[in-house]
């Protein structure tokens, strides 16, 4: 039993590579024999990969560096970064532009087809005759 | 050697040759670095961008609050890169200046921070394996102290060796050793502990 907790307290430098050479010989000497130590170096071993696992998921931002670059003074904007600005803008009034349109268009013919239907009597007291035979050309047709 | 260094590194100035600094070692790129060179900052700054993340997230357990930490560091590591003489190597310098940078942001929210990620819902929504494994970790980390905390991150995430955890964070070897063993131990008492919690 105490051997187990003096060779238990070496197993965490044994398991780094750190632990001195003779100490290393008699901690392997000693598990070879006792499987209660061996279980614990078994769960001490799994920790550090428990614990880069926990990190693996992590993603650096795009922004990383040119906020690092920016913070002390290194950070330029490129050509590319240049020439990609100027662009951005025309592109967003040219889509708004075409939105406003296209908004316009639709409220337009929403009205056209909206205009109340009148009746034949009323587009004839009401209307020219040009106008009135443009609107019903088939019954004036029939009527002639 | 520097003279013959220099060339290499000063034509990499130019847009497009990335080779000489990606075949330069980190000693080089801080020589360089010290001299003014954007470029070679640059390429630390691709080097060790996810494992300064990676560690100030599990001191952090939040991406957030760990990609703010990490870039405050390598802030930290431009400014004081002029008196860098490396003593150390860059890697051990860099992760001493996150871990002091997250130990800052720890200490001033620490309360709130581990109030939080006690509360946090171990399954929301039946995650899978992996997340669920992945939460305990980090709440396991969160219950331990920051000391044991750091030497086992440093060690774990950080790759470190023993003198360079003594060198990062100014302690003995001995104390490295005996540290790194009890939060061994902590770290699996605490999540057979939140095991048992969710299975009763």
């Amino acid at each position: 039993m105490l051997a187990c907790r003096l060779i238990q307290k070496d197993l965490s430098s044994y398991l780094d590579g750190e632990l001195p050479a003779a100490r290393a010989a008699r901690l392997e000497a000693h598990l070879r024999t006792c499987q209660r130590c061996r279980e614990e170096m078994a769960a001490l071993e799994g920790i550090s990969d428990q614990i880069r696992a926990a990190s693996r998921h992590l993603q650096v931002s795009r922004d990383f560096d040119q906020r690092v670059l920016r913070a002390v003074g290194y950070y330029q904007v490129t050509r590319a970064e240049r020439r990609r600005k100027p662009l951005t803008k025309p592109l967003v009034v040219i889509a708004l532009i075409l939105l406003a349109l296209l908004g316009m268009i639709r409220h337009f013919f929403s009205r056209t087809l909206a205009l109340p239907v009148r009746s034949p009597a009323a587009a004839v007291s009401g209307l020219a005759p040009a106008a009135s035979g443009a609107a019903m050309p088939d019954r004036d047709r029939s009527q002639r | 050697m520097e003279e013959a260094l220099r060339p290499r590194l000063v034509s990499a100035e130019k847009p497009g040759d990335g080779q000489a600094l990606a075949a330069a070692s980190d000693a080089e790129l801080t020589e360089a670095c010290r001299r003014g060179s954007q470029a070679a900052f640059r390429e630390l700054l691709s080097r060790y961008r996810k494992p300064a993340l990676a560690l100030a997230y599990q001191m952090l357990g939040d991406a957030e609050d760990a990609e703010d930490a990490a870039q405050e560091a390598f802030v930290r590591v431009f400014q004081a890169i002029p008196q860098f003489r490396g003593q150390a190597a860059f890697s051990t310098w860099l992760y001493r200046i996150v871990t002091n940078t997250c130990l800052g942001r720890l200490r001033r929210k620490r309360e709130k921070v581990s109030l939080e990620r006690v509360s946090e819902p171990r399954s929301a929504d039946s995650p899978s394996q992996q997340v669920t494994d992945a939460l305990m970790t980090r709440q396991v980390l969160s219950m331990m102290s920051p000391t044991l905390q750091t030497v086992l991150l440093l060690r774990v995430e950080g790759g470190l060796s023993y003198r360079e955890i003594a060198e990062t964070l100014g302690l003995p070897m001995g104390t490295v050793r005996s540290r790194l063993s009890k939060a061994r131990t902590a770290f699996r008492k605490l999540w057979l502990e939140l095991s048992e919690m969710g299975d009763g």
